[in-house]
């Protein structure tokens, strides 16, 4: 099973990850990024890597 | 068609003659731009320069001026080595409420950074955007059809950069914030004195720059203070509402928070976008056959959006300083030392970019830093700056096919923004 990580001391909520894969990924009303699926399914995963490996702050892991 | 542009005609550049603090050489051409940045580059990557001198207020003491993509990225994406709580966008140590002030949250360091950015994060997100699409395409169809008429009403001709770069930017962040159409020439007006790096177009004696920013600060902050009173009483769903209702750590922003960060809105909201879609204009004249090719493919927009981006660098640099000593990629740094982030170095390193010279509209993949290198920093209007552009270049190709650089471009004299002021065009299918 893959996870999504995010480290909160460096996200900036910038939205890149929501660009890439809108289905896992949403900034909140409060601006705190909310993972909508920590565990994506396979057909996540090519939007998800792209989103870890574009975040400008380098806030994602995906552990697969 | 050909990717490659004229080499530049210029021989070797004697970088001891360089001075980046000298404001006249940001009105050089393009290419010498070009020249020097490769210069540095290569022979002196962390060079140092003296501030500039600025009247009345007493310079700071120097800067390295990094250029390499690699050192850019280095320097930016560790915040806590490389702080931007000194101040990021200028070269004098400001005192702190100063810097924020003008710089906002720009000029701040996590966790306060970051608290400050979440009032508004979420207005800039794609998804929010993707609501605001058709009231982008609208201002920029209003746009591009004031500017037909007003080459109608006149010789045939208009200016780029007063007729369709600046409006379209002005338009959609005054909605995004609140303000209404009787105060957005003020917001234009004095956002643009903000970030005129003293040019003396718009600020004409140059005894009276440091008084005309305080002015200009004042009067947005005046604008802010009414709109902020009424939002208080009858809140909306706009920016304004949410800086002056939302709470961090329990507290409203102070009334000085409030005002820098509408400043900062206003500014950035307006000046980057304008001058991304003015060089992209006059980029695509030069390169006519990267203006056909886009024309007929929209799908080509994504990438012609960042293409742009890394070409205009709308801002120049960004400033980091140094909080302990250390090293970094080989340089050895003080505490206390100041680094300005030249992103258009950065985005023509061939390390990075294959034929960095060349403007390609299809380059892919395009890791330019026109929006910040990695770090917290990263540009919070990144996406809605791509929306704007590519809407703004597809309603071009729609509405005013025709659209002809017929000038040359008047440049900024300021080492902070890649302005251009004006560029002359015609649209002949009025005539």
């Amino acid at each position: 099973m893959s996870r999504v990580e995010v480290d909160r001391e460096r996200c900036a909520s910038t939205g890149g990850c929501e660009a890439a894969a809108p289905e896992v990924f949403e900034v909140g009303d409060d601006g705190v990024l909310v993972v909508l699926r920590p565990e994506p399914d396979d057909r996540d995963l090519p939007d998800v890597r792209t989103a870890v490996a574009t975040c400008p702050t380098r806030a994602l892991t995906l552990h697969e | 068609m050909s990717l490659h542009s004229p080499a530049a005609p210029l021989g070797a550049v004697d970088l001891d003659a360089v001075d980046l603090s000298d404001r006249d050489f940001w009105l050089e051409p393009p290419a010498v731009r070009s020249a020097v940045y490769d210069a540095l580059r290569r022979q002196r990557p962390f060079a140092f320069f003296e501030a500039p001198a600025m009247n009345g207020l007493p310079p700071g003491p120097g800067y390295w001026a990094v250029t390499r993509h690699a050192d850019v990225e280095a320097i930016s994406s560790q915040p806590a080595v490389f702080c931007s709580g000194a101040g990021a966008t200028s070269t004098l140590d400001l005192p702190a409420d100063m810097n924020e002030f003008f710089g906002s949250m720009i000029s701040m360091d996590d966790p306060r950074h970051a608290k400050i950015r979440r009032i508004v994060a979420k207005a800039f997100t794609p998804r929010v955007l993707e609501r605001l699409v058709g009231s982008v395409q609208q201002i920029a169809d209003d746009v591009a059809d004031e500017a037909r008429r007003t080459a109608e009403a006149a010789d045939g001709t208009i200016d780029v950069v007063t007729d369709l770069a600046a409006p379209i930017p002005l338009r959609v962040i005054c909605d995004m914030m609140g303000i209404g159409p009787d105060d957005r020439a003020l917001v234009l007006q004095e956002s643009t004195v903000i970030l005129s790096g003293g040019d003396s177009e718009l600020i004409e004696d140059e005894g009276d720059v440091v008084t005309r920013f305080l002015q200009a600060g004042a009067t947005l902050s005046e604008l802010m203070n009414r709109l902020a009173a009424e939002r208080l009483e009858t809140p909306r769903d706009d920016l304004t509402t949410a800086l002056v209702t939302t709470e961090v750590d329990g507290e409203r922003l102070t009334h000085q928070e409030i005002a820098s960060f509408f400043i900062l809105l206003c500014v950035a909201g307006n000046e980057t976008t304008r001058n991304a879609i003015s060089h992209g204009v006059l980029a695509l004249s030069e390169h006519p056959e990267q203006r056909e090719r886009w024309a007929a493919d929209p799908g080509l927009t994504r990438t012609a959006v960042e293409e742009i981006v890394r070409w205009a660098s709308p801002v120049t640099w960004m400033r980091r300083t140094a909080t302990r000593d250390g090293e970094v990629n080989g340089h050895r740094f003080r505490e206390g030392d100041m680094f300005l982030l030249f992103y258009g170095a950065a985005n023509r390193d061939p390390e990075v970019f294959a034929d960095p010279e060349a403007f390609d509209l299809a380059r892919d993949p395009n890791p330019h830093l026109g929006f910040g290198a990695h770090g917290p920093h990263f540009c919070l209007g990144a996406h809605l700056a791509r929306r704007e552009i590519g809407v703004a270049f597809r309603t071009i190709f729609d509405r005013l096919p025709d659209l002809e650089v017929s000038g040359e471009p008047v440049r900024l004299r300021s080492s902070f923004v890649n302005g251009i002021k004006h560029l002359p065009a015609r649209l002949p299918g009025v005539r």
